[in-house]
């Protein structure tokens, strides 16, 4: 089964990695549609994969959190769909740039000259949550896997729950807030943090729902839960129908009025017909997103959905195919029986795994749970107890990291406001929580162990992050290459080759009985004086640059008189080009003479 | 299936290596075009003129007072008012701007549809370009900063630090920045025209600058030969340079001697 959706996937993935590839080389305009909407599919299919994304983590960090008991199996291929969503939404945004090189300039990241992204902008807010979302979404599936073998690890899970639920809902706010925050009137709203999470949970629970029908069972929990979602969609397409008189009506069908069906029984018994009800919502969802990046897309005669666009929806729907199923037949074989790894499947034994597990934790745990349902002691809970010291520290490092934004240089000339940086608060605070939590675990309590082919793949990540920090650091090449920025500069000046030999006359006359008229010393005269005048070297030149020889010119130095009231500045600064003209001849004639 | 596994998975990544080479951007698939003739600008300039924009709606605005951000000057806020009763729509000033700043020609195709790289276009009858606003909704949105204010009232662009990302021109209330699509020098759409004005590369965001280096040249200028404060004084860009009915004027708002202020302020 899984072999047979992975070779559809290659289908659609092949042909898609041709249009990626193309849109790589072509840029924006591959598959831009109207200069005006400047965004177009990417962005679209960014949104709709974020969104994806968030399955994996609503399922299992925030039942997990709640203690609502879901069996591990679909627990962990929610994580898993999660991470390969999350895949696309990387690539999308990074391929959309106009300069793909400068990626890394969008991440508040001070570089060796002093350049800094600027913490205003949504993208910058973006980056970052997506960044820890996708690292935290990692970690928590790892533990998640390894906790079989290792059950002292399933303690971690919990307060790693807690730190992944707000991270959920405070990503895709700040998704939404790319959007939120622009002049475009179709795009503001203050409900739209809502809008995006709401149509987030929904088409992630699509996207589980859709594959637990290739796995070959379902959960009613969730199939519920989905209708659910697409009533409350439904709201808010007619709430925004009714404040900006804007509507998707594919959207509106697909996602808002299919979903409906799951109420007659027939289509909701019928495997068939879950995955029509799914793969609806999804299509719908789809379009939505299109529809709210680049409203144009059905009006406009110019506005088309080419084949590149449709190619860039292969790519990902074929990569995603490729990726999941992939790994899903990994784990299958990884494990010894899938039955091992992902726990029961028929509902009725849940309550009974459920018990044991309950009673396995507790065992172990050593302490008595008083609790029932939903009420959680925060003080005294044990994940409290866990996350103390994390969260101590993740707030110490976001008060740091705030401080040093508010010092950078950059911001002297823009406003920056708390309200700028707060959309990175929770971000850094997570990631240092986690991180504290994991090297706390390995290093003091030592709760679990690498095998060292983990530690090689550690350590080669570590040192692969580290590379791109440096590289980050150092910076591409801002600067044009100094030939052409001579040209230019003489280009400026003014000095021309028909200038050349005024200047010249102008260096015989005046420089030429210590430089030489070529450039080189006048040796007989020159050696009386200490110090020697430097040899004329191109590179020379260049460190110095023209502004401050045109003032040793102006104003002498040394052994060498004042030039000023002898020329005027124009011709001073005549004479330092044509410095740099003999310059360029000296080392030809010097090869020469040794000839 | 007469294909074993081995050669399936050959054929994919051959498959798979075509599309990465297509991906290699850099690579110049096609030869370098020689630089367009000053006849196509001026081609291009009466094209985009004759293609009509929907009408603006003219909303009052008050004299802009000194910019409000930090490190802001209190004696420069330079900018540009065009008086529309003078104005009689000749386009004179979008051919003498593209020539300034070396602004590209664009594809046949895009013309069709309209879309031109000028800094300065014609809407609704009337010349519009960047409107350098104070508290600019597209400086705030720029990620890397490459959007970004000079103390004296322009929204300046660095190109170097772009990377293309359009947030900026998505959140343009006027729509007036420019995104380079195509490689207009390997293109043969690019000419050099004015030496102090880089040609732009692909991928970057671009817009009127309100001719920022004859500025610099002046303050450069006016800095070393005299301890005054400088003011600006005299300096003028290529669309009111060649406006002949004197509508476009470029001054200083907080110069009482500047023409901006003399000229044509609303008494």
């Amino acid at each position: 089964m899984f072999r047979y959706l992975m070779a559809v996937g290659l289908v659609l993935f092949l042909p898609g990695l041709y249009a990626l590839g193309l849109s790589l080389y072509d840029g924006p305009s591959a598959w831009m549609v109207d200069s005006q909407t400047f965004w177009g599919t990417p962005i679209s299919l960014f949104v709709f994969w974020i969104g994806l994304a968030h399955a994996g983590t609503l399922l299992s960090a925030v039942f997990v959190a709640l203690d609502i008991k879901l069996d591990r199996r679909t627990a962990l291929i929610a994580e898993l769909s999660t991470l390969s969503s999350l895949v696309f939404a990387a690539i999308y945004p990074l391929m959309h740039l106009g300069v793909i090189e400068n990626f890394y300039m969008v991440a508040p990241f001070a570089d060796a000259r002093g350049n800094f992204a600027n913490v205003r902008s949504p993208l910058v807010w973006d980056f970052c949550c997506i960044a820890v979302y996708a690292l935290l979404s990692l970690l928590f599936f790892v533990t998640h896997l390894k906790a079989r073998k290792t059950p002292s690890l399933e303690k971690y899970r919990k307060p790693m729950a807690w730190l992944l639920f707000p991270l959920v809902l405070w990503v895709h706010t700040i998704v939404s807030l790319d959007f939120a925050t622009t002049f475009v009137p179709e795009w503001r709203g203050a409900f739209f943090p809502v809008y995006f999470i709401a149509g987030a949970i929904f088409s992630g629970l699509a996207l589980v729902n859709l594959i637990l029908c290739t796995e070959g069972y379902r959960v009613r929990l969730l199939e519920r839960l989905q209708l659910i979602c697409s009533w409350f969609m439904c709201a808010i397409w007619i709430w925004d129908f009714m404040l900006k008189g804007s509507f998707c009506t594919s959207a509106f069908v697909f996602a808002g009025l299919f979903p409906q069906l799951r109420m007659v029984s027939v289509i909701r018994e019928n495997k068939w017909g879950r995955v029509a009800l799914s793969l609806s919502v999804l299509l719908g969802l789809f379009l939505e997103r299109l529809y709210l990046v680049s409203p144009e897309f059905g009006s406009s005669a110019t506005a088309t959905f080419g084949w590149v666009d449709l190619g860039l929806l292969m790519f990902s729907v074929g990569g995603f195919m490729l990726v999941f199923f992939g790994a899903r037949r990994l784990l299958d074989r990884y494990a010894e029986s899938a039955g091992s790894y992902f726990g029961e499947v028929d509902g009725s034994d849940m309550a009974k795994a459920e018990e044991a597990e309950e009673a396995e934790r507790e065992g172990f745990r050593g302490i008595e749970k008083t609790k029932k349902g939903f009420y959680i002691q925060p003080w005294s809970s044990e994940e409290y107890r866990q996350l103390r010291f994390p969260l101590l520290l993740g707030v110490v490092v976001t008060a740091l990291f705030t401080l040093w934004i508010f010092e950078q240089q950059s911001f002297e000339n823009v406003e920056l406001s708390f309200a700028n940086v707060i959309p990175l608060w929770y971000p850094l605070f997570a990631f240092m929580a986690a991180l504290t939590l994991f090297v706390r675990a390995y290093f003091v309590e030592k709760s679990f162990v690498l095998h060292r082919a983990e530690k090689i793949i550690g350590g080669a990540l570590l040192l692969c992050l580290g590379a791109c920090a440096g590289a980050f650091f150092a910076g591409g090449a801002s600067e044009k290459p100094v030939e052409q920025f001579v040209r230019d500069m003489d280009a400026v000046s003014g000095v021309h080759a028909e200038d050349l030999n005024r200047v010249a006359m102008v260096w015989n006359a005046r420089c030429a009985t210590c430089h030489g008229t070529d450039g080189r010393f006048n040796e007989k005269f020159v050696r009386e004086y200490y110090p020697v005048p430097q040899k004329l070297d191109l590179a020379r030149l260049d460190s110095l640059g023209v502004d401050s020889l045109v003032r040793v010119v102006w104003n002498g130095r040394n052994n060498m008189n004042s030039y000023a009231g002898r020329l005027t500045l124009d011709e001073a600064r005549g004479l330092v080009l044509y410095m740099r003209h003999l310059a360029q001849k000296v080392p030809e004639e010097e090869t020469e003479g040794k000839k | 299936m007469g294909m074993n596994r081995r050669d399936f998975i050959k054929s994919c990544s051959l498959v798979a290596m075509m599309g990465l080479l297509g991906a290699c951007r850099k690579i110049p698939l096609d030869k370098i075009a020689g630089e367009p003739s000053l006849k196509q600008f001026q081609d291009e300039v009466r094209l985009a003129m004759s293609q009509t924009k929907k009408m603006l709606d003219l909303v009052k605005v008050s004299k802009p007072g000194p910019l409000r951000i930090p490190g802001a000057s209190s004696v420069n806020r330079f900018g540009m008012a065009i008086d529309l009763d003078l104005c009689d729509g000749c386009g004179e000033c979008i051919l003498a701007c593209n020539l300034e700043n070396n602004v590209p020609l664009v594809t046949a195709e895009e013309a069709q549809k309209g879309h031109f790289m000028h800094w300065m276009e014609l809407r609704g009858g009337s010349p519009l370009m960047c409107a350098h606003c104070g508290n600019a909704p597209c400086e705030k949105v720029c990620p890397t900063g490459a959007a970004s204010h000079t103390p004296d009232g322009l929204s300046t662009m660095m190109y170097k630090r772009c990377t293309g990302s359009r947030f900026c021109g998505a959140n343009c209330p006027i729509k007036a920045r420019k995104f380079n699509f195509n490689d207009a020098q390997k293109m043969g759409l690019a000419r050099k025209f004015n030496n102090e004005v880089p040609l732009r590369e692909k991928g970057v965001m671009e817009k009127c600058s309100l001719c920022l280096h004859r500025l610099q040249n002046d303050r450069l200028q006016f800095k070393t030969l005299s301890a005054e404060e400088w003011r600006g004084r005299g300096v003028t860009t290529a669309c009111s340079d060649a406006c002949k009915r004197r509508a476009i004027i470029f001054g200083n708002w907080l110069d009482e001697k500047s023409p901006l202020v003399r000229e044509k302020l609303p008494t």
